[in-house]
């Protein structure tokens, strides 16, 4: 086990982010959580029995097919910039700066994988997909699990797969599906869409964990049961709801797209005044940027906006946050105050060339 | 007046319900004498009902004894620290906690509504089970594709209706030429 550099390559501008093309529905994420049989849960172990679930599962974690080059990260040797940087880079809802001594990370040269060994569970295995492939995705996460050969997992016939939490037992799956839907959002269409397809067993929230501040017009759908439903389930009742709001979406688009409504107007001025916040702010902070230039996501999607991609737009969207931003800029030492600045420089250079056209 | 002695001149820290994950439904302020104290509370947290009732001594006295009884033998997790969301401490704590668990699951609507009805004292998990190997097929995305079609030609929006109908021929096509299992395989001989 070796320890990272804060600048190592695996980390910073790591793919699925570097070379995403999506439009609408930017990524998913699924997570695993497992606990092994006959060990109390990671809050009630002593350290040295963490380590010792640490030792047994690493190594068949390293020796797994469905890993590229796995590497483990020592969570008292992981910086907690670096901890930042991972719940960046894996749109984690849970934080990992409480991980300590006898707690990792695994992480494979894809960017894709990433399992937590004791922090709330012995073992959450969890992948990104861009792909919109659920199933697949939930196919390789199952294969890892079925890897770790002579473990056995706690299991209840009642209660499924038992987690700590146990809002998080039987299935132990958690899908979360995130859509960038500025449309339906600026449009004011977003409730009464969500509402119009309500499904009880989906839950909608924001980047940050808040259904009330959709930073960055990303609107983040999870199954709200992992008891009680079949994996199949969940993932059909995710997918089929997707596929709905992304139509939404679609369909308010292309309306715009053709200047119709009253509210075209409206809405080429707030894409206008994104477009002058980013290319010509001295500092700016992360949500008023990543509000901007989900702006300009939409803009580019409905041509009134030229000289840039879609792939640099998301690239964008992930690198202004503060720990991807700091491994960027990794050999100087920045401050605060300088960060916003920083922050606004690189936003200057990743849309040099980019025009406004209405 | 109720549990705690007020003769300490600083005053209680709030007892948050964050605690146990809950949103915060009550702030409780209690003066006695000079002393203020307040707590803020989820709508069913064992704490407001202690404050609300706990003014009865015989129930203070029957639930706190009912508490004590359930423990769980093997991590020293309690009935409160499960009733007020906090993590538990192993496997065991399902077997013995297992109807207040439910009913906890249930509280924080963390249970599918057709389950609570239907089978309360049976197994509840429907899933996978541990090595259990699985098909996944590809009906799940089949059938989100067909119910979004249906949506489009029902608002008769016919360009998105073509797009969603080749993506559903992609598919059914694939399905066809192999079965999901053998997919890797083929994949690299195509």
């Amino acid at each position: 086990m070796r320890k990272i550099d804060s600048n190592h390559p695996l980390l910073c501008d790591a793919n699925p982010w570097r070379n995403n093309s999506n439009s609408i529905w930017l990524a998913s994420t699924l997570s695993l959580n497992r606990n092994l049989e006959k060990f109390n849960f990671p809050n009630k172990l002593p350290e040295e029995k963490r380590k010792h679930i640490l030792d047994m599962i690493t190594p068949k974690l390293q020796a797994s097919d469905q890993l590229k080059n796995p590497q483990v990260l020592l969570a008292h040797e992981t910086l907690p910039i670096e901890k930042e940087f991972l719940v960046e880079h894996f749109l984690s809802s849970q934080g990992f700066h409480h991980s300590s001594k006898g707690d990792a990370f695994v992480i494979d040269e894809t960017g894709e994988f990433l399992a937590t060994i004791n922090l709330r569970d012995h073992l959450t295995l969890q992948r990104i997909d861009i792909q919109e492939e659920l199933e697949d995705t939930w196919e390789k996460l199952v294969k890892v699990e079925m890897q770790l050969k002579d473990v056995s997992y706690a299991f209840n016939p009642k209660f499924g797969f038992l987690s700590s939490d146990p809002t998080m037992s039987g299935t132990g799956l958690i899908v979360h599906i995130f859509l960038h839907l500025p449309a339906l959002i600026y449009t004011d269409n977003l409730i009464e869409a969500v509402g119009k397809y309500k499904d009880e067993s989906i839950e909608l929230t924001g980047l940050q964990g808040d259904p009330n501040e959709l930073v960055g017009d990303i609107v983040v759908f999870h199954n709200v049961y992992t008891l009680g439903l079949t994996e199949e389930t969940i993932l059909t009742s995710l997918r089929t709801l997707a596929a709905k709001m992304i139509i939404e979406e679609k369909t308010i688009r292309s309306r715009l797209q053709q200047n119709q409504g009253n509210d075209v107007i409206e809405i080429k001025d707030k894409v206008s005044r994104a477009f002058g916040v980013l290319m010509h702010s001295y500092q700016i902070e992360a949500i008023e940027a990543l509000q901007a230039i989900s702006l300009l996501k939409l803009g580019l999607d409905l041509k009134w906006i030229e000289g840039t991609t879609p792939e640099n737009l998301n690239k964008l969207l992930f690198n202004i946050r503060r720990a991807h931003l700091l491994c960027h800029y990794s050999q100087d030492k920045i401050s605060q105050d300088e960060l916003l600045h920083k922050r606004a420089e690189y936003i200057h250079q990743s849309l040099k060339g980019t025009e406004l056209l209405v | 007046m109720i549990e705690k002695k007020n003769d300490n001149s600083i005053p209680d820290r709030p007892l948050e319900c964050s605690e146990c994950k809950k949103a915060i439904a009550v702030r409780y302020v209690e003066i006695v004498g000079s002393v203020t104290t307040q707590t803020s509370m989820c709508a069913d947290c064992p704490e407001l009902q202690r404050r609300l009732y706990g003014a009865n001594p015989k129930e203070l006295v029957s639930n706190s004894l009912s508490d004590a009884e359930l423990v769980c033998g093997n991590c020293g997790t309690t009935l409160e620290n499960v009733r007020r969301g906090h993590s538990l401490g192993c496997a065991e704590c399902y077997t013995v906690f297992s109807d207040a668990l439910i009913q906890e699951l249930y509280s924080l609507n963390r249970l599918p509504s057709k389950i609570i009805t239907e089978k309360k004292s049976g197994p509840i998990h429907i899933g996978r089970t541990p090595g259990e190997r699985l098909a996944v097929n590809l009906s799940s995305k089949l059938l989100a594709l067909n119910e979004s079609l249906k949506e489009t030609l029902k608002r008769e929006d016919y360009e998105q209706a073509a797009l969603l109908r080749d993506q559903i021929n992609a598919l059914t096509h694939e399905e066809k030429s192999h079965k999901p299992e053998l997919k890797e395989q083929t994949d690299e001989k195509n």
